[in-house]
């Protein structure tokens, strides 16, 4: 077992760095498809939905504070129940890997790297990602940490430089058109914070588990909030009929706006090589997720041995979308199912654990060792 | 299973070589006859020339002998302190008899004036003293030898520190002796908390090691595993401490040094008080400090002796002088060969304009500029210094010059490259400018193969490869990651000394507060205008 | 216990297969002096008979593989030629200042933009790079036929940026790449500086390529151009706005109506200035605007979307043309305000007139319907066409209000 170190913040800022990623670039298109100038708001209730889903989660996860997810669950349901549960979360998270590979390898080759081949792209990541699995969860932390920051700024910053632009007419009227197709794109917006079931194997290694509600929703709400400020600010400037013209309507934001003194004439390639760090932490989280579910299934005290086998999987399920309208037809019907695994099966788990009243030890004091 | 073959190796020692004669010697005493013991020496010692077996008479009666390294020793101390009070009887005992086994007890209480001196029968430690530089001397009829240590080797005077020079703060540098280093410590930290401990290391030169933190201050535990991972270095040389360094950090092959060194006493102190152990190596100017974490490598002494906000702007321009000196040619490459839409429009066809007749890509021309650079850094530090200064100015301005005319690169690159090596310089820490200035290369190449997808892939690896350093255990970035309030006044600025009331609590002192906060203020709201004009009585008459 | 040895040797091999790919890299390195920088591309409609000879069937093969049978287009480009534009300010008396030896200007036709600029790349040597494009130019010709070709391209094209200019030219607009302007260096790079000073100086609004294409997008809003023409000394004026139905031009303004727009939109800073004939002909002065502000109210009224707008002007007065008339005394200042309000409102109705005719909302109006009357929008209105057709039966109040603030240096 690893030592209990994370703090709440750093908690918070896997949560965020997980959640923001390469969905940011398309998500004013999602958001726009769903309810036209009320994208904002149907962000706000997708990002609503999520928070329920992750307190659900957490409240789970406090339940059992020295157990992952894996171990737990089998306690609650059963070895063999829980098991086929947690390969479907496993096989959940690869794909999830490999998607969001994809997709930014996509963005990669369309917009800067026009004629690298996508599979250089995508192997990149992977490997970026599979290279830092290798370390503990400590180490996890440390990164999500450290690169929290470089996903603020270019967010805040594009969103502050847009401003000029901005016309507040194009968001009116708040509410929207067509309210059936709202719940459609919650859903959708929702499905983009599937990462934020890293956090099951974070409140294990918790300094304090109790505190991870306060992690949750502050990781989830700064997440949400830079959601709805791309949005907003997407649709403040180019007006909801623009941004369905647009696939990456963020991406073009970036190229939109310029740094005042021209400094730098266009933002756009140089937000994309700032956002590899954004989509990075993502891979990375799943990644982790993935390997580290694999190890507890199997029982190993280690992780590392998968990092590298887990590769080429993951890299020939990236391959397989043929073209990019496929795969983002892909990655919406893939969300829709993450639904399920990653809300409505631990809110089943949390609601047997209750009634049958199971529940883990409160963490004892011997694990909290302040030299190690 | 993971240990594998690790305990065997770490069992048998290396060889010993010639040493074994002293190994050999190791339980045989000497005996009373002064001629077996000088029958000894001489076998072992006798064939350098500068061993001196001199025979003379103690109190004109006993046969004696003193055996000394004529060159490592100071003359005047054997010839009046130890030599003529054997050789003179003191006036009080003039007349009497002194018995053979009175003989040494007298010795030592009255007639010698050397006040270190101890008595030793083994063969083998006889020979380690000597080669130490010690002095024996050997009465006939005694089972034991006196032992001086008379040691006194020439040594340079304590200059200013030639890498850590300051403007403003103290102006001694470490010298080669250990016992003058330890000396400097001292007299700035007159504490009966520090300890210095000491061991011999390296079979065959048995340099001594210092280490030194101060008790009740630093964490037990650190200096417990400073002692561990020393002892079990075994190697037959220490040469400096460097090699210390190589066995006891982290990762071995990360170009990331995780050891601080220096050679500045001041810096020295000020590290023990933070909590911090130091290791001293006889015959080495520099001391190192463990752990290191990364900030330490872009602070300075002076940093702390002059006033906060300009020091703290400093070192901001230090830290982006860090970063140009790692990204900035990776970027240019990545903007010339990848994006040059980034740039504004006239300077892009400026820029294009430049490069018109340069025959390379920007990647292969910035690696050919950025390596003869290196070349010509690394000549001017072998040349000799009349020569190298010359050399560094001269020859980068003509060098470049002639490669632009001569079409070999466009004027843009020399400009980079040359900010760059400057910005390199402008890193106090000699270890870390070199890591930053090696990773710039891959970074190059990333950038010629990616662009600036290439590049923020390359400094994510090395970002995440920070974050998993670590020295002593202690992260290898903090304070900033795991974020830590108190560490974080002494990161990116330099807060004023008494904001950082707390040492470092990465560290895990034992006594946590340095500043009397309390104490500021009371100073604060007590000053007075002693000096206040309208109190002047000179004036008031007028 | 054995090591197995042959596992760092697999793990090398698997290094070496993953490294080797990188080492065949550097796929989309191309230095900045190997690509063609186009500064800007002016497009012409032809007509097909004439194009027809000079064409290079590269896209397609006459018979084989059909061209689409759209008119055809003359496409002009603007290459900066490296080396003729000096690196940093002057370089002694070496530039000569002539602006038509630093850039190169081939044209070619094609049946649409991408053919023209595939037969454009069979001639050039270089890459064509359009990252720096700044300015493009069609023909009133072409934008009359419609820009949808144009406006897909360059918007699927990821180097263009959403910052350039498209702008409409009266007469052929080759003519505009052609041109050496002598202020700039580089005679795209004057065409834009011309229009982006026009901003600043309030004398045109903002409407980049980005923003034009935002317009045309909307549903309640039409987009518009600015309209250039050549004057002499091979300089570029701008005439007025080029305005559109969907992405076809249906008419033009006249240059003071920019001004008028801009009134309406309340953009600042302002920067037109007007004549005031007091009581006689002889007795005018001159106001100068300097900042603008209005507010568009709506309501329903009998299904018919009814606007009012509040236009509020500061002036200051620049100038008078002969001594009569005395400027020291408010009473004066405010029948001048009183005139000229009396001649605005007027004018900005005559404007809003003029669009209505062709349907061509420039204002956005219809957005302000779609925001904050979406029940009506939703019942009568839905669509961009929708809104074209409702567009000429709205009604339009204006008023408007002037401050003369300032009167210069001289105190009468």
């Amino acid at each position: 077992m690893e030592s209990r170190q994370i703090t709440v913040i750093q908690a918070a800022a896997i949560l965020v760095s997980t959640i923001i990623g390469v969905g940011v670039l398309a998500l004013p298109l999602f958001a726009v498809q769903a309810a036209d100038s009320g994208a904002p708001l149907v962000t706000m209730l997708g990002v609503l939905l999520a928070v329920i889903g992750l307190v659900l989660v957490t409240l789970l996860s406090m339940r059992f504070p020295n157990h992952t997810f894996i171990q737990y669950s089998e306690l609650i349901i059963g070895k063999s129940l829980a098991r086929i549960g947690s390969v479907l979360i496993i096989i959940f998270f690869s794909i999830l890997t490999s998607l969001t590979a994809r997709e930014f390898g996509e963005v990669v080759v369309t917009s800067v790297l026009r004629s690298t081949p996508v599979e250089v792209t995508v192997i990149v990541m992977l490997l970026l990602a599979a290279i830092s699995t290798r370390n503990n969860i400590i180490t996890f932390a440390y990164i999500h940490t450290f690169y929290f920051p470089l996903l603020l700024v270019p967010v805040l910053l594009i969103a502050a430089l847009s401003l000029k632009n901005a016309e507040v007419i194009n968001l009116l009227p708040v509410w929207g058109t067509d309210p059936k197709k709202m719940l459609k794109g919650m859903l959708t917006i929702a499905a983009l914070f599937q990462g934020t079931f890293v956090l099951t194997a974070v409140i294990p290694a918790m300094k304090k588990p109790s505190k991870a509600m306060k992690a949750s929703l502050w990781g989830i709400l700064i997440a949400g909030g830079l959601y709805v400020i791309i949005v907003a600010a997407a649709v403040s400037v180019f007006g909801s009929e623009e941004i369905k013209q647009l696939l990456w309507p963020t991406l073009e934001l970036a190229k939109a706006t310029s740094l005042p003194a021209n400094i730098l004439e266009r933002l756009d390639a140089a937000f994309l090589a700032v956002w590899v760090t954004a989509v990075f932490t993502t891979l990375f989280s799943s990644y982790y997720l993935t390997i580290y579910f694999i190890s507890h299934l199997f029982r190993l005290r280690e992780h590392k041995q998968f990092s590298y086998f887990l590769l080429p999987f993951v890299f020939v399920t990236a391959m397989l979308p043929q073209n990019i309208v496929q795969m983002y037809e892909i990655i919406e019907s893939v969300g829709r199912i993450g639904l399920y695994i990653t809300i409505v099966y631990p809110t089943l788990l949390l609601f047997i654990s209750i009634l049958r009243k199971k529940r883990g030890n409160p963490i004892a004091n011997q694990m909290v060792d302040p030299n190690r | 299973m993971p240990t594998r073959g690790n305990k065997k190796k770490q069992a048998m020692p290396i060889k010993k070589g010639p040493s074994q004669t002293l190994e050999k010697l190791k339980d045989r005493k000497i005996t009373a006859d002064i001629d077996k013991t000088i029958a000894f020496i001489d076998e072992i010692l006798g064939v350098n020339v500068d061993l001196t077996i001199r025979k003379f008479h103690v109190f004109g009666q006993y046969d004696a002998v003193i055996i000394y390294f004529c060159n490592m020793v100071n003359p005047n101390v054997i010839n009046l302190d130890i030599l003529k009070p054997l050789m003179y009887m003191p006036p009080h005992l003039q007349g009497k008899h002194i018995p053979i086994d009175q003989l040494k007890d007298v010795l030592h209480n009255d007639a010698l004036y050397h006040s270190d001196c101890k008595y030793e029968s083994y063969l083998s430690m006889l020979i380690e003293s000597i080669l130490r530089g010690g002095t024996l001397v050997a009465v006939d009829g005694l089972e034991e030898v006196f032992l001086f240590e008379t040691r006194s080797i020439d040594k340079r005077s304590i200059d200013q520190p030639a890498t850590e020079q300051v403007i403003r703060g103290p102006r001694e540098g470490f010298i080669e002796p250990l016992g003058t280093n330890i000396s400097l410590i001292r007299y700035r930290l007159q504490s009966p908390d520090l300890r210095i401990e000491t061991m011999e290391l390296g079979l065959r030169t048995k340099s001594k090691v210092a280490v030194c933190y101060m008790e009740g201050l630093t964490n037990p535990e650190l200096v417990k595993e400073v002692n561990a991972r020393l002892s079990k270095i075994d190697i037959d040389g220490i040469l400096d401490s460097g090699y210390i360094e190589q066995f006891i950090e982290d990762n071995h092959y990360s170009p990331f040094p995780q050891v601080q060194y220096t050679e500045r006493p001041d810096k020295v102190v000020a590290n023990l008080l933070e909590g911090r152990v130091s290791i001293l190596v006889d015959g080495s100017p520099l001391a190192l400090l463990v752990p290191t974490v990364f900030s330490q490598f872009y602070q300075t002494i002076e940093d702390y002796t002059e006033r906060f906000l300009l020091m703290s702007s400093i070192r901001l321009a230090r830290l982006i002088a860090l970063m140009f000196s790692l990204i900035f040619p990776a970027i240019y490459v990545s903007i010339i060969s990848f994006n040059p839409e980034l740039i504004p429009t006239e300077f892009a066809v400026a820029v294009a304009g430049g490069r018109a007749g340069v025959p390379f890509p920007a990647v292969v021309e910035v690696l050919i500029i950025e390596i003869s650079m290196e070349i010509l850094r690394e000549a001017t530090i072998r040349l000799p210094q009349q020569v190298g200064g010359a050399l560094s100015i001269v020859g980068v301005l003509v060098i470049g010059q002639a490669a632009v005319s001569a079409g070999f690169s466009s004027p843009i690159t020399i400009v980079i490259i040359a900010l760059t090596t400057i910005g390199s310089f402008a890193t106090p820490a000699y270890n870390a400018a070199l890591a930053l200035r090696l990773l710039r290369f891959p970074l190059i190449i990333m950038a010629g193969i990616f662009g600036l997808y290439g590049v923020m892939i390359g400094l994510i690896l090395i970002a995440n490869h920070l974050l998993s350093l670590k020295s002593f255990g202690v992260p290898y970035l903090s304070p900033l990651v795991p974020a830590e309030f108190q560490g974080m006044k002494d990161l990116l600025i330099r807060g004023p000394l008494w904001w950082m009331n707390k040492r470092p609590s990465f560290l895990q002192p034992v006594d946590t507060d340095r500043v009397n906060k309390q104490s500021f203020e009371e100073l604060e709201a007590s000053t007075t205008n002693a000096l206040d004009p309208k109190n002047d009585k000179n004036q008031q008459g007028g | 216990m054995r090591i197995k040895w042959w596992i760092p040797i697999v793990k090398a091999i698997c290094c070496l297969c993953l490294v080797v790919p990188f080492l065949t890299g550097c796929w989309d390195r191309l230095e900045i002096e190997e690509r063609a920088v186009v500064l800007g591309v002016s497009i012409d409609a032809v007509s097909s008979d004439d194009a027809n000879e000079e064409e290079d069937e590269v896209s397609h093969i006459s018979g084989s593989i059909p061209a689409p049978s759209k008119g055809m287009v003359r496409v002009a480009v603007q290459i900066a030629l490296p080396g003729r534009i000096p690196l940093g300010p002057g370089e002694g008396g070496g530039g000569k200042g002539s602006a038509g030896e630093t850039v190169w200007v081939i044209d070619v036709v094609g049946h649409s933009i991408d053919d023209a600029f595939m037969n454009l790349q069979q001639q050039v040597s270089s890459k064509l790079f359009f990252g720096h494009l700044r300015v493009i130019v069609v023909s009133e010709k072409l934008a009359r036929r419609g820009l949808e070709n144009v406006n897909d391209y360059f918007r699927r094209n990821p180097e263009v940026r959403r910052m350039a200019w498209l702008m409409v030219a009266k007469g052929n607009a080759i003519k505009f790449m052609t041109a050496t302007p002598q202020l700039e260096r580089v005679p795209a790079l004057y065409l834009m500086s011309t229009l982006d000073e026009g901003i600043r100086m309030g004398k045109f609004p903002k409407d980049y390529i980005g923003i034009f294409w935002s317009n045309v997008s909307k549903k309640g809003q039409e987009g518009f151009l600015p309209y250039v023409e050549m004057k002499k000394e091979q300089n570029v004026g701008i005439i007025g706005l080029a305005y559109f139905n969907d992405a076809k031009m249906v008419g033009a303004t006249k240059p003071l109506e920019i001004a008028g727009y801009l009134g309406v939109k309340g953009v600042n800073p302002a920067g037109y200035r007007v004549y005031i004939q007091l009581d006689g002909a002889q007795e005018s002065v001159m106001t100068n605007a300097t900042h603008r502000r209005s507010k568009i109210k709506v309501s329903i009224i009998d299904n018919v979307p009814q606007f009012t707008i509040d236009i509020a002007i500061e002036l200051n007065l620049e100038a008078k043309l002969n001594e009569n008339v005395k400027i020291n005394d408010p009473r004066i200042l405010q029948s001048i305000e009183k005139k000229q309000e009396g001649l605005s409102v007027l004018f900005y109705s005559n404007l809003i007139k003029k669009t209505q005719v062709k349907g061509a909302d420039i204002f956005g109006f219809g957005e302000y319907v779609r925001a904050f009357k979406p029940q009506f929008w939703h019942a009568h209105v839905k669509t961009a066409e929708g809104w074209r057709s409702m567009y000429k039966e709205s009604k339009f109040e204006v008023k408007v209000s002037l401050k003369i603030r300032r009167i210069g240096m001289k105190a009468q």
